[in-house]
């Protein structure tokens, strides 16, 4: 029951954030915020239940016709990443307390279906249910962009809706494919994760199907050469919607991977994994050279995320626990290295009202605590020793390597046109002459505060990783295959 | 009490009418009698459904028909209220008759669809295009509008000419007008020919492609109700007699006629999704979108079975109620007396900014026309697709899937138009009370069926399964 309750309080929130902006613009935020700190609260204890097998699990028949239900399930890889959905959630709602002033009372609404909807797409454990949320987190995201992006939001919001909602259908119609073939097979319809799981087809048909998932759940992880939305949605978008982009929604790809392509065709993905192992290489290194090439600050970061997420491809396709766990942990630091920066760039852009790198330099003077930060939150991103996204990257590149040495030294080698963008942008931003005179404060205690919370949050993921290894390896030696 | 109540209760409006507006010409007045006259008409459906039949082979109540004509009726009674809102600003326009030629055309519909006999099909039919031709022309000081009804009238003519030809034919080889008497008959060239002239009028009220030019301009013309009834009664009707041949004995169609039908659904889809990519016209691009569901829902027809059937009506309940929705919405926000309807893109601007109710509506429509979850158009299409791939039509699930792709764009667009800031500020503008329930009624419906369609499939089941 109580997982019900993790998507209905968001949910719940937004309708009453909406109509809240009547009687003051704050009320919304606080509405918002406290919906989300409640869903936490009651998302945190639930690490330790159990429930046949799962740490939770809520089954009720939905649409009986075709056998559909709404069958929610946690385990430990869905918690963390619902976990950080929420708390990223509250991040993107505090960056945005001042700004946004326009009809603020949607814009949380808006925030809060999005986040509900991510948080079904990581709980929902029967297939067409997945699906009805992996829509549902798409449409409010759209509205976040095209009433409250910068300058380019128009075609930023209709490429981003094309290319999700598009490559959507094909899970759909592998969704029904997988339904339809198994009730031909058993004579029962059913759309459960378990039940499909176990009559999977082979062949082309297997091979077609999976590829349908493969391309939705790519497109959305935005590897090359399906990124081309990445780059200006995560630009063009506000503050608070870049950090939910950058770091929930992409996950979610990731997540779809892991749980549904991996498990449910190991013989198909394995014919797959070369390609897809390469164009994780190729990811890396296109969303690095990319990026060093970027004059707008936030674009850089999109395009990083292109980079990471390249590591987050090869991990899953060398189908062993300890790529595996590598990547659960690499999502959940990105995601919280990607938000601080996207954080950062936000300030940067309230206050120099630019995102570009030539017009800023010298920023560290003016701004110290934003440009220390921001060079922490870089470095984090790059991979430094002893801070989260390393870990992430070394257990990737360690599980891959008995499996695939030359990708793995392909991929390691990636690692240096990281430093090199990650460096450049640090110069360019924060040192060097000042471009222009400026006198604009520096953060605030609420800024400060948040930039602390996820600064301690990825030094901890750095130092002690092992909390959140055990926490996500049961999920993964249960559907790894031969691991 | 007979089965065919609904229609005398319709029968009776009609005169009521006449009588009413003979004797105090008050719109109010009018259009009360006729909306009481509908949800008389609606009231006494349950009733019907268990008494006795009359006029057997002339008129047919089996097979689910009382959940057409409640729908038709139904659809009819909200749109009556929206038309109510929208004549009521044209000061100059006497509005009475409308609602008369409304009530008639909603009996014309009901008798079609209900027809068991070329004869009724036939009356059914005339009935309905003649009241429909009045109501798309009647904004006469719109030379669209008259533009619209002509070219609609004289469409219309050649198609029933068609019709009666083929009708001719089919009398001429079998010796009966009566449905079960032709389908039973072993098919000759003669009747080949006869079907295939059929075909054309049935293709032209459903407005595939290739009877679909007519389209736009009528749908754009026509004056917002119009439209709306013009988009959903007719296409319901039809498809009613359709899914009802389609259960006869001996009505298999043979594998030239399912080719032909798939290509049809295929360049309906792609035509009608392609075509309104270039629009800036709403009312014009709900035409179109309207031909490429036509193309949607004849893939359902051709997904044979039981499923298939359930999806049909279905997407018929999806459709009408959808386009009901947007229609309204465009209805709402015109003025009658205006040179021309809010049908533009670009008066769908910051619509989110100044009349947030309307926006959110049209917004729910979209999404359901597109198929995008929370709104019922999702399920509905899934059902579609359920059914396509349950009988191996992937080719055809293909081509709908790519063009729903297509489509997404321009229902797009105008979200997207909807959520941009208004060029000048504008004052919060509050819906009429009448068009305000009517848009709330189906929203609520479009929202509540795509998110818990099981009781909405449940009914379907019962009164078409």
């Amino acid at each position: 029951m109580s997982l019900v309750l993790l998507l209905v309080i968001p949910l719940v929130g937004g309708c009453l954030a909406w109509p809240a902006e009547r009687v003051s613009k704050k009320l919304p935020r606080v509405i918002s915020l406290a919906a989300l700190g409640l869903t936490l609260a009651i998302a945190l204890p639930l690490l330790h239940g159990t429930a046949n097998g799962w740490l939770a699990d809520y089954n009720i028949p939905w649409i009986p016709t075709f056998g559909m239900r709404f069958h929610l399930g946690l385990d430990g890889m869905s918690w963390l990443l619902t976990v950080l959905t929420l708390i990223l959630g509250m991040f993107a709602i505090i960056v945005s307390w001042r700004a946004p002033e326009e009809k603020i009372g949607f814009f949380h609404a808006n925030l809060m279906w999005s986040l509900a909807g991510t948080v079904g797409v990581f709980l929902a454990l029967d297939l067409f249910l997945f699906f009805y949320f992996w829509e549902l987190m798409l449409v409010p995201m759209v509205f976040v962009i095209a009433i409250w992006g910068h300058e380019n939001r128009r075609p930023a919001a209709i490429k981003f809706f094309l290319f999700t909602q598009g490559s959507g259908l094909l899970i759909l119609i592998g969704i029904l494919a997988l339904a339809f073939l198994h009730q031909r097979a058993t004579g029962v319809l059913s759309f459960d994760y378990f039940v499909l799981r176990q009559n999977i087809p082979g062949g082309t048909i297997g091979f077609l199907i999976m590829l349908g998932f493969f391309i939705a759940f790519v497109v959305k992880l935005a590897a090359f050469p399906v990124h081309v939305w990445l780059p200006l949605t995560h630009t063009e978008a506000p503050t608070a919607g870049s950090v939910i982009l950058a770091s929930i929604l992409l996950k979610t790809g990731a997540y779809g991977l892991l749980r549904f392509v991996a498990p449910m065709f190991p013989a198909a993905c394995h014919l797959l994994a070369p390609v897809a192992l390469w164009l994780g290489v190729a990811s890396i290194f296109y969303g690095a050279v990319l990026a060093y090439g970027q004059s707008d600050l936030k674009k850089l970061i999109a395009y990083t995320s292109i980079s990471h997420m390249g590591f987050v491809l090869i991990g899953v396709f060398v189908f062993n626990a300890l790529a595996w766990q590598g990547v659960v942990f690499l999502l959940i630091a990105h995601g919280v290295s990607t938000g601080a920066l996207f954080i950062i760039v936000g300030s940067v852009q309230h206050r120099l009202h630019t995102r570009d790198l030539s017009r800023m330099g010298g920023l560290w003077t003016d701004l110290p605590k934003l440009s220390s930060f921001g060079t922490f939150f870089v470095l984090a991103a790059m991979g430094l020793p002893g801070l989260g996204n390393f870990v992430g990257e070394f257990l990737i590149l360690r599980g891959a390597f008995g499996v695939a040495p030359v990708v793995t030294i392909a991929a390691a080698v990636g690692l240096i046109p990281a430093a090199l963008y990650s460096l450049i942008a640090i110069q360019r931003a924060f040192h060097g002459p000042a471009a222009a005179p400026r006198a604009v404060p520096d953060f605030g205690f609420r800024e400060t505060a948040m930039m602390l919370a996820l600064a301690a949050a990825i030094i901890w993921l750095g130092v002690y990783p092992q909390p959140v290894l055990d926490a996500v390896a049961p999920s993964l030696t249960e559907t790894a295959p031969g691991s | 009490m007979n089965q065919a109540a609904p229609l005398l209760v319709l029968g009776g409006t009609v005169a009521l009418l006449l009588a009413v507006i003979a004797v105090r010409r008050s719109a109010g007045l009018t259009a009360f009698v006729a909306g009481a006259g509908l949800l008389a008409a609606l009231g006494v459906i349950p009733t019907a459904m268990h008494a006795v039949p009359v006029w057997a082979g002339l008129l047919d109540f089996g097979g689910g028909v009382f959940g057409f004509l409640a729908l038709m009726i139904a659809t009819a009674t909200l749109l009556l209220i929206i038309a109510a809102e929208y004549w009521r600003r044209a000061a100059r326009l006497p509005d009475q008759e409308y609602f008369l030629l409304l009530v008639i055309a909603t009996l014309g519909a009901c008798v079609l669809a209900a027809s068991d006999s070329f004869i009724s099909l036939f009356l059914g039919l005339e009935t309905l295009t003649l009241a429909m031709i009045g109501m798309i022309a009647y904004a006469r000081p719109r030379p669209e509008s008259l533009e619209a009804g002509l070219k609609y009238l004289i469409l219309s003519a050649m198609s029933s000419a068609f019709l009666l030809f083929g009708i001719g034919l089919l009398e001429l080889a079998t010796g009966s007008l009566s449905f079960a008497g032709v389908f039973a008959a072993p098919v000759n060239p003669v009747m080949a020919a006869g079907f295939a002239m059929m075909a054309i009028a049935v293709g032209f009220k459903l407005s595939v492609v290739p009877f679909h030019i007519w389209v736009p301009d009528v749908y754009a013309g026509a004056p917002a109700p119009s439209a709306a009834f013009l988009a959903v009664v007719p296409k319901i009707a039809v498809l009613a007699v359709l899914v009802r041949i389609a259960a006869l004995p001996g009505a298999a169609l043979p594998g030239a006629a399912v080719q032909t039908i798939s290509v049809i659904a295929m360049l309906s889809m792609l035509a009608g999704n392609l075509l309104a990519l270039q629009q800036q016209n709403v009312k014009r691009i709900l035409g179109y979108s309207s031909i490429a569901h036509l193309g949607y829902l004849l893939v359902a027809i051709l997904a044979a079975g039981a499923l298939g059937r359930v999806a049909v009506v279905f997407y018929i309940v999806t459709y009408g109620l959808t386009m009901v929705a947007a229609f309204g919405v465009v209805a709402m926000l015109s003025n009658a007396s205006a040179g021309r309807d809010a049908e533009m893109i670009a008066d769908l601007r910051g619509l989110f900014w100044t009349r947030p109710l309307s926006a959110a509506v049209m917004t729910l429509a979209l999404l359901s026309l597109a198929g995008i979850p929370p709104a019922i158009g999702f399920i509905a299409k899934m059902y579609i697709f359920a059914a396509g791939v349950h009988t191996d039509l992937w080719l055809l699930v293909g081509t709908m899937i790519a063009s729903s792709v297509i489509g997404l764009f321009y229902y797009l667009s105008m979200i997207i138009a909807m959520t941009q800031k208004p060029v000048a500020e504008a004052a919060v503008v509050r819906l009429p009370a009448g068009g305000g329930l009517v848009l709330s009624v189906v929203s609520l419906a479009v929202f509540g069926f795509g998110v818990a369609p099981q009781p909405l499939i449940t009914l379907v089941k019962v009164m078409f399964g």
